[in-house]
């Protein structure tokens, strides 16, 4: 006999049967809202009824509580087969509790917020790039957290919001719903040609490669300011080329007034000589093209009262080379320095930057690539590693892989850098997936990579804008792959109909999504759309929709944890058996069937991707260990692996994950990395660095990249691996030392204040 | 991240912590202090591939 029941106050009353009765009664009604209750629901209501009395029964002497009658009403349902019923019963109790807890849940975060401290909260670290100690970056949590909660409230089809929370799926960058898409890959070309406005005054057309770099960094900004991802340069240095030319005029023609001991020389027939010779050869730095420039010196200098004009142009041809070959250096040591220091959003973090570069051959396009790896080599003002841009060094066969090709030395020259300081990492451009939109001669054409791994080049929607410039992801959505992989209980049957039914919620989902974003114009957007960056965006007015030109964008459903999903399925994970290799490969390119054929119907671009995962590497399995416990090898650890990575404990040599990992590349068409660990002291070999990246390419990898530690000691500045003692002062972390000490070592203490 | 230290009585590094640079899922991050709870996590449970 049950007596009481425990309300959610903690408050005990009479118990009511009465009351299950009227929920189950709710719940079979609101599968056919328009007709009166029937005879047969009556049936099943009092048979509902007592089978829930009897589970609470068997529970006692406990006092049952709401929530698990409530529970226990759910599961009744689902063992007599109304799962409609269920599924709105469910709902309701969402919808309920939310009501309930409106106010509650976010003033606790605010709460938090400003009373814990970053060490204690690790909601505050949610992305390691906002220092959310900060003042600003505190203020975009607040508002970050105030967004997500509405939108799950009142956004989101409560479905699909029951399903985030619940963690089958996760809907990235919610904060950001209603307003803004991803990331964007930018073309320069065009923006500075035309000039740009960033709000406030207008910016010509840069006329040498230190202000080209240094609006570059502020398109990054600017166009980050408006969308919720990273933004990245896919054509660095074929953007930035012309500028190189620029200043190499510039100089040519102030070393000829030096020689002359001139002012204020009037430069315009050098100019328009070098500019006609460089719309025809794309280059003034090659052999040719410096014999004509010599040649056109000498005769000016002739002309212009010059005693000894022959040797006075060789020393103009050389000295201009030099100067330009410096500025170019000191471009891009600003432009690193300035993608780490400078802030967007409210100044709560640096923009996430990326820069793709390595197949271009002329000479200007080599010197930035050169010096934009040396100067990454140098590190930042006090040595250490440039956090950003993320680098990506485009290898091609016939242009960097071998001894003999146009750029192998700028190759060679990457691995050194990368095996220093992380970056650059490597795309590889003749995976098959990437070479079949390949057109040579056309750079625009050439996979680049945004952020982490971002991938956006296929076009369904308009095939004749197969391109990369001017496109992004527009959102995307993970699905938790280990518990689809659990609640199979060993069915693969099982496993594969939950896969398609959560990709149909997803896809749902996006497309909700993408529903909200196309109401918005041009004006909403003010660089990214007001500038003519994104493509399409240059022919519309402020007042126009952007619905039609976001459909260059890809929507995207990503997914974590392959390794233990297997692990659920089969017991082992892709690395430890063959066997579940095969199965790994047909689960994921199951879903890539599911993405295409979605493209396929819809005629919008649905891809697939390896989720990051910055912020949901724990959370999934949290959730995970709270309803499973602790599955060994599936959710007993503080994460789920990365995508389809095998995972970060098990022992395996970097070839054989390099092998392993390949095949998934082709499969995931929105992006994926590979990574192998590496010993920093294996990183100083070039050569096995090199074999490493080739290997790589070999197996199919589409970007990939080799970690190893990178410290730091800030007192003397050493970098490389430290682990209790650094290396050249020999003070352990967080230990003093004298400045005596220091200066024998030869260490500079004129900043110790 | 600290960029000026202090020196007390011609000791300087006191509680300055080595800043140690990773990639856990993406991008770079300069001080592992910043990692939520599972990236630090994955990093703690690394092992390297050191045949190659």
């Amino acid at each position: 006999m049950i007596r009481f029941i425990m309300k959610r106050d903690g408050r005990k009353v009479a118990f009511n049967e009465q009351k299950i009765s009227n929920a189950i009664r709710k719940a079979l009604i609101s599968v056919h809202p328009d007709d009166e209750i029937t005879v047969a629901d009556e049936k099943i209501v009092l048979k509902l009824t007592s089978m829930v009395v009897a589970d609470i029964e068997k529970e006692l002497p406990k006092t049952p509580s709401v929530e698990r009658t409530q529970d226990l009403i759910e599961q009744a349902m689902i063992k007599s087969g109304l799962a409609s019923e269920a599924k709105n019963f469910i709902l309701y109790r969402q919808r309920r509790t939310n009501a309930r807890t409106y106010n509650a849940d976010l003033t606790k975060i605010y709460r938090d917020l400003t009373s814990k401290s970053t060490a204690d909260m690790d909601l505050k670290r949610e992305n390691a790039n906002i220092d959310a100690n900060a003042p600003m970056g505190l203020m975009l949590r607040f508002g970050s957290e105030g967004a997500k909660d509405y939108v799950k409230r009142y956004v989101l089809r409560p479905e699909h919001a029951l399903a985030h929370a619940r963690g089958d799926i996760h809907i990235h960058d919610l904060d950001f719903y209603l307003l803004t898409i991803n990331c964007c890959q930018i073309g320069l070309k065009d923006l500075f040609k035309r000039g740009f406005s960033t709000g406030h005054g207008f910016l010509r057309e840069p006329q040498s490669i230190q202000s080209a770099a240094a609006l570059c960094c502020i398109a990054i900004q600017s166009n980050q300011n408006d969308m919720h991802g990273g933004q990245s340069i896919p054509m660095f240095e074929y953007d930035l080329a012309p500028y190189v030319a620029k200043s190499y005029i510039k100089h040519v023609g102030k070393v000829m007034e030096i020689c002359l001991r001139r002012e204020q020389m009037d430069i315009s027939s050098l100019k328009s000589f070098c500019n006609e010779l460089y719309e025809v050869k794309g280059t003034l730095l090659d052999k040719e093209a410096q014999q004509k420039i010599q040649e056109f010196v000498e005769q000016e200098l002739v002309q212009l009262g010059s005693n000894d004009a022959k040797a006075d142009a060789s020393y103009v041809m050389m000295e201009s080379l030099k100067l330009t070959q410096r500025e170019t250096y000191q471009a891009m040591e600003a432009l690193i320095h300035n993608l780490n220091s400078m802030q967007s959003r409210a100044g709560a973090q640096v923009p996430f930057s990326s820069i793709n570069y390595g197949t271009g051959t002329t000479a200007e396009q080599r010197m930035i690539m050169r010096n934009v790896l040396l100067a990454t080599d140098a590190g930042l003002g006090g040595g250490e590693t440039p956090i950003f841009p993320v680098q990506i060094f485009k290898v091609k066969d016939g242009i960097n892989t071998k001894a003999g090709d146009p750029n192998y030395d700028l190759f060679r020259l990457a691995c050194k850098v990368s095996a220093k300081r992380l970056f650059p990492n490597f795309s590889f451009l003749d995976a098959p997936f990437n070479i079949k939109y390949y057109k040579e001669g056309h750079p625009e054409t050439e996979v680049a990579l945004m952020g982490c791994r971002t991938r956006v080049v296929s076009n369904d929607f308009d095939k004749t804008k197969e391109i990369i410039p001017g496109r992004g992801n527009l959102s995307f959505t993970s699905v938790n792959l280990p518990r689809l992989g659990i609640e199979a209980h060993g069915s693969l049957s099982r496993f594969y109909t939950s896969v398609d039914r959560t990709f149909a919620m997803v896809f749902e989902q996006l497309k909700d999504r993408f529903d909200i974003i196309a109401k918005k114009r041009v004006l909403n957007y003010p660089f990214l759309m007001g500038q003519g960056i994104w493509i399409g965006s240059d022919k519309l007015d402020p007042e126009d929709y952007i619905e039609d030109i976001i459909k260059h964008g890809t929507m995207s459903v990503g997914f974590i944890g392959l390794a233990e999903c297997l692990k659920a399925l089969v017991g082992k994970h892709h690395g430890e058996s063959s066997e579940a290799n095969e199965l790994g490969l047909e689960i994921v390119r199951h879903m890539r069937e599911l993405t295409d054929r979605h493209t396929q119907e819809t005629g919008l671009n649905f891809s697939l991707f390896s989720t990051p995962a910055e912020g949901l590497s724990g959370r999934f399995v949290k959730i995970d260990q709270q309803l499973y416990g602790k599955l060994t090898g599936v959710t007993d650890r503080a994460y789920y692996t990365n995508s389809f990575h095998v995972p970060v404990y098990y022992d395996i040599s970097a070839a054989d994950k390099i092998k392993i990992e390949g095949p998934y590349h082709e499969l995931c068409n929105a992006g994926s990395i590979s990574y192998v660990e590496l010993d920093g002291d294996l990183t100083k070999n070039v050569d096995a660095f090199e074999k490493v990246i080739l290997y790589m390419k070999q197996c199919g990898v589409g970007y990939g990249s080799v970690n190893h530690p990178v410290d730091r000691c800030p007192v003397c500045n050493y970098v490389g691996v430290i682990n209790d003692v650094c290396p050249r002062c020999g003070r352990r972390d967080g230990e003093g030392i004298s400045i005596e000490r220091l200066r024998r070592l030869g260490v500079d203490c004129s900043c110790f204040d | 991240m600290q960029s000026r230290l202090h020196a007390h009585n011609g000791v300087v590094g006191e509680g300055v912590k080595f800043e140690r640079i990773r990639r856990v899922t993406g991008y770079l991050v300069g001080t592992l202090d910043r990692f939520n709870n599972a990236k630090r996590a994955e990093v703690n449970d690394r092992v390297k591939h050191m045949h190659v």
